[in-house]
C-alpha cells in the first residue's frame, strides 16, 4: 500500500472501506492486461457494495480476457480532506493506481443527488469534467445505470452514456475501443462509429436548441447519429452472464448478503415508478438457473443470507416452490432467506414463515396513498382489505412489528387522501388487538412517507412536484395526524426532493449548474448531514436557472422533453394514455390479465414472463 | 468436537478491518473453506468464535490468536492452506492446533512501534528514566498511570530516519495500548504532535515472557 494513503487511513473512520484487499477482489497483473477500467460508483462504499448490478458488470468484465476491471467509490468527507491535503488522487481499490491511469471511467448514475459526488471523483482524479474538454480518446468517461433515462442534465460530462442492461453493450464498448485505439482513430472517429451502436448515446452528437420559453425546441442529431436512442435489454435473461462470486467486503455495507434476480422489469404499472417502466420487458429466471446461482454464491462467498431481488418479489411465478427448495437446502446450513419487495395482496404466510424459518423480521407493505381514489389515480392496484387481510394473518402467527409506506404530493391528492395514511395505521393497531396471538408483546407501527418527485419515462413525467410551501403544510397535517400511540412516523425536509425533482426532469443547461454547486462544496448530497440546498439555490442563482422551472412546472402535452431521444422501450403514446387513465382515477389492469401493447415488446420480440 | 486455536498475520490492508467486523470475517472464511465449525444453539445460530486478545484497528500484527470448535474430533490436516485460500487479503494463518491453555494466561503483548521521520531514540531513553505519567482511559473511567508500570522490557534504536522501540507490554485484564508511549512521548516534548507511526503487534506472550499458543 503506498505510504500517502496508509497515512491518510491514520486519521479517518471506517478506513476499511478505502483499503480494498477483500475476499474476492480480483488482481490482475498490469502486464497481462491491455484494457483497465474503473467502475465508478459516485456513492459511500457501504451503498456501492451492495449494488447488485455492479457485481454483475464487475464479473462480467473481469471474465473477459485482457480486461482488468477495478472498483472507486466517493470517499467521505474526512477522507476527502486527507487525500486533497497530501495530494493523493482518486484511485481505483484494487491496484491503488490513479484512476487517470485507467482507459475508461465507468460511473453509475443510480440517484440523481450522486451527479455532485461524479464531479468530485473527477476532480479528485485530476481529470476535466465536460466531454468537450477532453479531445483524445483515453480516458473515455462513460456512464449508465437508471438515470440514463433522462441523463441530460449530465450528459455533457459523459463521451457515451449506455442505454440500458450493460451484460451486451459494455463488451461491445470495449471491443469498439481496442479496435479504435489499434487503428489510431480519433476520439471524434470513435464517438461517430460508437453511436451507431444500439444503446449507446453519444451527447456530444446531439444538438439541443429552446424555444423562448425555455423548453426544448428541437434535438438535432448530427453525423449519422440516430433520432431515438434505443434501450438494451438481455434478450434471454436466464442465460444471462450472471458472476460465481462477489467481492465480500470485510467492514458492514448495506445490504451484507448474496443476491440472485428473480425477474427483470415489472407487470403492475404503477405510474409513479421508473424502473417499472424502464426495466420492462418482463424476463424471469428459471427455478433451476436461480438455484444454480444460490447455491454456488453461498459457498463461494461465505454469506449466511440470499435475497431474492426485483422490484416485486411476490410476482415471481415460482416463488414457492424456489424458496421450499432453497429452504430445504439452506435451512440445515444456517442460512437465511430474504424476500424483500413483497405485496400485500399476493401475500402468503406460508411462505414468509417458510422463508424465516431461520430469522423473523418484521413485515413491511407499501400501500404508497391513503385512500382507494388515489391509489387507483397511481395505479397501485392494492386494496386496504388486501394490507389488513394480510397484517391479520401475520399477527395471528405472532409477528408484532409493521413498516408501512406511503407518498405524499401524489397528483390529484387532497388532504382527505393524506388522512387516510393515519387511518390505515390506526385500523392495523385495531388488528392487531383483535388478531394479535401474543398480544402483551405489543405492537409496533412505522409509517415512512416520501415525497412525490415526477420521473422521466413514467405516466406522471408530465406533472409538476407541488412546491415547497405546500409540502411543508401537507406534512404538518401529517405530523399532527399521525400521533398515534404505537406509531411512528418518518418524513423528510422538502429541500432534498425538490433538487432531486429538478434534476430528474432537468436538460442540459443544468451541467453549469451542478458544476457550480461541486465548488461550492456539494459532494454527498444524498447524506443529510452533507446536503444544503443554499448551494444550489446560488448556483441556480448564478447560472440564471430557475429550478421551479424543471422542478414543478406541468409539462404540455405536445412538449418535447429533455429526454425524447431516449428511448426506453415504452412508447410516449402509451404514458400518455396511463397519464390520461390517472386523471379519471382509472387503474390499469397488470400484465398477467394480458399484454397492453407498452411497447417494451419491441425490445425483445419475446411475450413477457408473467 | 474439537477445539481449534489458530495464530495469525493481520497485514495491511487487513490490519484496517476492526475487531467486530474481523470476527464476521472470519466466521466467513470458515464457511468459505468449509470447515465444519459448530454454531450456537437458538433462535439466530452463529458460528462460535472468539479472538484471545483484541488490536485496535490499523495496527499490524504478525501474531494473532482466534479460536473456534469444529464438529468433528481432530484437527483437519489441511485447515490451514483452506483457511488461507479463504481469507482476505492480509490475513494469512501461520500456525493451528486444539486450544488448551485458557486465554487469561496471555498476560503479555510485544510491540514494534516506529516513528516515522524523527530520530530521538536517546531522548526518549532519558525520558524513560523517570516517572511517565498518561491518563489512561478504560470502561471503568480514565486515571492517570505511569507508562513503566506497564513496560515489561524495550530496546530503542534509530533506523534510517526513523525511532523503532521494541518493548512488551502487559495485556490481561488491564493491558496498556502501545499509542500511550507515543502520547507520552508527545507530552514530553520529544516527539511532535502528528508524527506518523506504524505499531506492530510482534507476539502474544505468557506471563514467564514465552510465546503463548
Ligand atoms: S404491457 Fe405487454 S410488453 Fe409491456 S410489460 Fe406488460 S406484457 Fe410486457
Amino acid at each position: 500500500m503506498n505510504h500517502q494513503l496508509a497515512a491518510c487511513l491514520e486519521h479517518v473512520k471506517k478506513p476499511s472501506r478505502y483499503a480494498g484487499g477483500e475476499y474476492g477482489a480480483v488482481v490482475k497483473d498490469r502486464q497481462s492486461v491491455d484494457v483497465r477500467f474503473a467502475l465508478c460508483f459516485p456513492e459511500l462504499y457501504e451503498i456501492g457494495m451492495s449494488h447488485l448490478g455492479s457485481k454483475i458488470l464487475y464479473g462480467l468484465l473481469n471474465a473477459m480476457d485482457g480486461v482488468w476491471c477495478e472498483r472507486a467509490y466517493a470517499p467521505y468527507t474526512d477522507m476527502e480532506r486527507e487525500m486533497r491535503a497530501r495530494g493523493l488522487p482518486a484511485y481505483a481499490l484494487e491496484s491503488g493506481d490513479p484512476l487517470s491511469d485507467f482507459d475508461i471511467l465507468g460511473f453509475t448514475l443510480q440517484y440523481e443527488l450522486n451527479y455532485t459526488a461524479v464531479l468530485n471523483m473527477l476532480d479528485m482524479a485530476g481529470i476535466p469534467f465536460y466531454a468537450s474538454q477532453r479531445t483524445s480518446l483515453t480516458p473515455l468517461v462513460v456512464a449508465g445505470g437508471p438515470c440514463v433515462y433522462n441523463c441530460e442534465p449530465v450528459a455533457d460530462f459523459f463521451d457515451i452514456v449506455l442505454i440500458g442492461e450493460g451484460e451486451e453493450s459494455l463488451p461491445e464498448l470495449i471491443q469498439l475501443y481496442r479496435e479504435a485505439r489499434a487503428s489510431g482513430a480519433s476520439k471524434q472517429e470513435f464517438l461517430q462509429r460508437a453511436a451507431q451502436i444500439q444503446g449507446f448515446y453519444v451527447p456530444s452528437m446531439y444538438d439541443v436548441s429552446y424555444n423562448a420559453d425555455g423548453t426544448v425546441a428541437a434535438v438535432t442529431p448530427k453525423n449519422g447519429a440516430p433520432e431515438m436512442v434505443r434501450k438494451r435489454v438481455v434478450k434471454d435473461f436466464d442465460k444471462a452472464y450472471f458472476p460465481d462470486r462477489f467481492i465480500v467486503p470485510s467492514t458492514d455495507i448495506v445490504f451484507d448478503r448474496a443476491m440472485v434476480e428473480l425477474f427483470r422489469g415489472c407487470r403492475r404499472g404503477c405510474r409513479f415508478c421508473q424502473a417499472g417502466y424502464t426495466y420492462r420487458p418482463i424476463r424471469a429466471k428459471s427455478p433451476e438457473t436461480l438455484k444454480k446461482q444460490a447455491r454456488r454464491l453461498v459457498e463461494t462467498t461465505g454469506y449466511d443470507e440470499v435475497s431474492l431481488t426485483s422490484l416485486s418479489s411476490s410476482d415471481y411465478p415460482h416463488l414457492e416452490a424456489l424458496c421450499e427448495s432453497l429452504t430445504a437446502d439452506f435451512e440445515p446450513r444456517h442460512i437465511n432467506l430474504a424476500l424483500p419487495s413483497l405485496r400485500a395482496d399476493n401475500f402468503n404466510l406460508d411462505l414468509m414463515e417458510n422463508v424465516q424459518k431461520v430469522r423473523k423480521s418484521g413485515l413491511t407493505f407499501a400501500p404508497e396513498a391513503g385512500t382507494q381514489r388515489l391509489r387507483d389515480v397511481i395505479n397501485k392496484n392494492l386494496r386496504e382489505e388486501d394490507l389488513q387481510n394480510a397484517c391479520r394473518v401475520a399477527f395471528g402467527a405472532g409477528y408484532n412489528s409493521v413498516k408501512l409506506y406511503f407518498m405524499m404530493g401524489l397528483p390529484t391528492e387532497t388532504d382527505e387522501d393524506l388522512l387516510g395514511i393515519a387511518s390505515i395505521a390506526r385500523n392495523v393497531l385495531g388488528n392487531f388487538r383483535e388478531n394479535a396471538s401474543n398480544r402483551t408483546r405489543g405492537v409496533r407501527v412505522s409509517v415512512g412517507v416520501a415525497t412525490f418527485v415526477p420521473k422521466a419515462q413514467t405516466p406522471f413525467q408530465w406533472f409538476g412536484q407541488i412546491d415547497r410551501q405546500e409540502i411543508v403544510r401537507r406534512q404538518q397535517l401529517l405530523m399532527d395526524s399521525l400521533k398515534i400511540k404505537n406509531v411512528t412516523y418518518s418524513l423528510h425536509g422538502w429541500q432534498a426532493s425538490f433538487l432531486e425533482a429538478v434534476l430528474a426532469r432537468g436538460g442540459r443547461r443544468l451541467a453549469p449548474v451542478i458544476e457550480g454547486a461541486w465548488r461550492r462544496g456539494s459532494r454527498l448530497d444524498g447524506w443529510d448531514e452533507c446536503f444544503d440546498l443554499n448551494r444550489w439555490l446560488e448556483a441556480f442563482e448564478e447560472c440564471g436557472v430557475d429550478p421551479a422551472f424543471y422542478a414543478n412546472r406541468a409539462l404540455g402535452e405536445h412538449e418535447i422533453t429533455p429526454w425524447d431521444h431516449i428511448f426506453s422501450g415504452v412508447t410516449k403514446q402509451y404514458l400518455r394514455g396511463e397519464y390520461e387513465r390517472s386523471l379519471r382515477g382509472e387503474p390499469t389492469p397488470d400484465c398477467k390479465a394480458g399484454c397492453r401493447n407498452c411497447g417494451a415488446l419491441s425490445l425483445t420480440g419475446v411475450k413477457c414472463d408473467v | 468436537m474439537y477445539k481449534v486455536r489458530i495464530a495469525f498475520q493481520k497485514d495491511e490492508p487487513a490490519c484496517y478491518i476492526s475487531h467486530l467486523d474481523l470476527m464476521k470475517a472470519l466466521q466467513r472464511s470458515l464457511r468459505r473453506a468449509g470447515l465444519p465449525a459448530r454454531y450456537s444453539e437458538g433462535f439466530n445460530p452463529h458460528i462460535v468464535l472468539s479472538i484471545l486478545v483484541p488490536l485496535s484497528t490499523g495496527y499490524r500484527s504478525r501474531y494473532e490468536l482466534c479460536d473456534f470448535d469444529l464438529t468433528c474430533d481432530g484437527l483437519p490436516p489441511d485447515l490451514v492452506p483452506r483457511l488461507n485460500g479463504a481469507l482476505p487479503s492480509g490475513l494469512t494463518v501461520i500456525r493451528a492446533g486444539q486450544a488448551v491453555r485458557p486465554a487469561a494466561q496471555a498476560a503479555l503483548s510485544d510491540f514494534e512501534i516506529i516513528w516515522h521521520g524523527v530520530r530521538c531514540a536517546d531522548a526518549m531513553e532519558s525520558a524513560l528514566k523517570n516517572q511517565l505519567t498518561v491518563e489512561k482511559r478504560s470502561k471503568r473511567g480514565s486515571r492517570q498511570v505511569d507508562i513503566r508500570d506497564y513496560v515489561r522490557l524495550y530496546t530503542l534504536c534509530e533506523q534510517g530516519g526513523d525511532t523503532v522501540c521494541r518493548c512488551v507490554l502487559k495485556g490481561g485484564e488491564d493491558p496498556l495500548n502501545p499509542a500511550y508511549v507515543t502520547q507520552a512521548m508527545i507530552q514530553e516534548g520529544i516527539l511532535p504532535e502528528g508524527t506518523p507511526v506504524t505499531y506492530t503487534r510482534c507476539a502474544i506472550l505468557d506471563e514467564n515472557g514465552k510465546e503463548f499458543f
